[in-house]
């Protein structure tokens, strides 16, 4: 075992931090380390790190308006030199992705990625994460420390029991990047922001949608149903049709609802990934054949623009009772 | 501008077979250049064909690699030349290794103004060869990239994030991640693949790259296995759209789920 215990932990979504220090509790509820959040931004989110369970918190400082998220790696580095965790935790997003990999290229360390779930065998941690697209899973042994792990969001449950903690907040100096490209632009992208993995009903689009304009009508059953709208892969990222943090499945979102209603999803293994956790699994599809049938607890085999619409009327009257 | 394409080859996960123990074969399957690679590939000719220059493709990875179908698979894509680094020590190379084999091609090869590589590999997809490679090499570095355009000594730059997009100035030379909406890859044609089978093909080995420990793995894979199915009811409704949805209504009731 290494001489130190703490685990790190880094995110640029609050939401995905409070999951990681969860995630991180775990680990030092075996290593009998404490779990210290390492913030980027303004001091309040510092403060809710804390909030949120973290034991020690490092500020690393405010991001000037023209830098990148990306920019914190030597920052990172340096803190993880100098304290030598036993693990650093990255939250998921695309920036995550980055920061994680840049880390263990410059520590000279593994990087899991993905993780869903750690394991111990006696003092050796274990992660395990998914491979080829779904149709398999892997358990990885790192062998090197720091071990650095990327974890997506709604893996871990953020916990709602807090620690004791100390609340001095320590500030960390900023170590300026070797090169730095220029910001010269953010654009919002439209759909705006949403956390599917907290969602209770989600209501996903496939292929089997023709046309973006069917979209409506599938909002207007989402809204029924209190449902986040979702969709595989090829309809955010081909299409472009919704934006690409509504697709579920591997590199995407992983959901666990109590209603997903698959519409028009074939269920191919790199989608049902990120979603064969739900509690109660419906597909609406024309093939009986098609693969998320058979994982699923309701199957509607029929035509999608004749069963939403009659569908739609049924929620709809027995809500009017 | 002097490019290099990154790009896997490796089993086609849809080809994975469930033995009755849960363990996974991977015997049968058939050898492919990564989905995610081939948007990499097309970024590449396309950023050639408008600004002059040269592509390599960089291909790491075991002795099967070094077939002619997939090196004439690689070529008739565009790249005007093949690196190839086959070894069997790197068939289950771990992120960190194949990142330390390619940074030692890039640098072998020399001059290079810009490499890509795709989003993640088809098999492992764990999108951490090409960030592992930028940081490596000392270069600015960035995932996600849904455009490109060269702006005198640097590269015009959009990425795209979860809900925003970023538009950078990327100063060369650098690393980047593309994804996979970045092109669509085109079918080479009779003339391209004709073409291919005469274009340079370099094989190094490990040797050749004097890598430094570089083949030492940082992680071990303890097991690997088909994921245990969930169990679904599987109740199929038939009938009309009004009665489906009638029925599906009650079922979703009596769940407590509406």
């Amino acid at each position: 075992m290494a001489a130190n215990t703490d685990i790190f932990l880094f995110s640029e979504k609050p939401v995905l931090q409070a999951e990681l220090i969860s995630a991180a509790h775990t680990l030092t509820a075996q290593t009998g380390g404490q779990v210290i959040a390492l913030v980027l931004g303004p001091r309040p989110d510092a403060e809710l790190a804390f909030k949120q369970g973290a034991q020690q918190v490092f500020w690393l400082g405010e991001l000037p308006p023209d830098r990148l998220v990306d920019d914190v790696v030597p920052t990172i580095a340096a803190a993880v030199q100098t304290h030598q965790p036993f693990g650093v935790l990255i939250g998921a997003t695309v920036r995550g992705r980055a920061v994680a990999g840049r880390l263990s290229a410059r520590l000279g360390v593994a990087a899991l990625t993905d993780v869903l779930e750690f394991q111990w065998e006696k003092e050796n941690l274990l992660a395990r994460h998914m491979v080829f697209g779904g149709g398999a899973v892997r358990v990885d042994r790192p062998l090197t420390q720091p071990v650095i792990a990327t974890i997506g969001s709604g893996i871990f449950d953020a916990s709602t029991s807090l620690t004791e903690t100390s609340d001095t907040i320590q500030s960390i100096d900023w170590v300026e990047p070797a090169w730095q490209a220029k910001l010269i632009e953010r654009r919002a992208r439209g759909g705006g922001s949403v956390n599917l993995a907290i969602a209770k009903r989600v209501v996903c689009l496939g292929r089997g949608v023709a046309q973006q304009e069917d979209l409506a009508m599938i909002e207007e059953l989402a809204q029924i149903l209190s449902a986040e709208v979702a969709c595989t892969r090829p309809l955010a990222e081909g299409l472009g049709w919704l934006p690409r943090e509504r697709y579920i499945g591997i590199s995407g979102a992983m959901i666990k609802p109590d209603l997903y209603l698959g519409i028009g999803v074939s269920g191919q293994a790199q989608h049902t990934i990120g979603m064969s956790e739900s509690r109660v699994v419906v597909a609406i599809n024309k093939d009986r054949n098609a693969p998320l049938v058979a994982q699923s607890d309701y199957a509607i085999e029929g035509d999608l623009y004749q069963v939403v619409p009659a569908l739609i009327r049924t929620l709809k009257a027995r809500k009017g009772k | 501008m002097k490019i290099v394409v990154c790009a896997k080859l490796a089993p086609d996960a849809s080809d994975i077979e469930v033995r009755s123990d849960g363990t996974i074969s991977l015997e049968r399957a058939e050898w492919r250049i990564g989905s995610f690679d081939l948007q990499a590939i097309e970024a590449a000719v396309r950023l050639r064909e408008l600004n002059g220059g040269s592509v390599t493709a960089l291909s790491v990875g075991p002795l099967r690699i070094n077939n002619s179908k997939l090196r004439k698979d690689l070529l008739s894509r565009g790249p005007d030349e093949l690196v190839l680094v086959a070894d069997d020590k790197l068939l289950n190379a771990d992120t960190s290794v194949t990142a330390r084999v390619l940074a030692a091609a890039v640098q072998k090869i020399g001059g290079i103004d810009l490499v890509l590589t795709g989003e993640g590999s088809s098999d492992l997809y764990f999108q951490q060869a090409g960030l592992q490679l930028g940081e490596l090499l000392e270069q600015p570095v960035f995932n996600a990239v849904s455009r490109i355009e060269a702006a005198g000594g640097s590269l015009n730059v959009e990425r795209s994030l979860e809900n925003e997009t970023e538009v950078l100035d990327v100063p060369l030379p650098a690393v980047l991640a593309v994804t996979t909406d970045i092109h669509t890859p085109r079918l080479p044609n009779m003339k391209e693949i004709l073409l291919a089978s005469r274009k340079p093909v370099l094989e190094w080995t490990l040797e050749d790259l004097a890598l430094a420990d570089g083949e030492k793995q940082r992680v071990e894979t303890v097991s690997l296995r088909a994921p245990h199915p969930v169990e679904r009811k599987r109740i199929l409704i038939e009938g009309s759209a009004e009665e489906a949805a009638e029925a599906l209504t009650a079922y979703l009731s009596k769940e407590g789920v509406l």
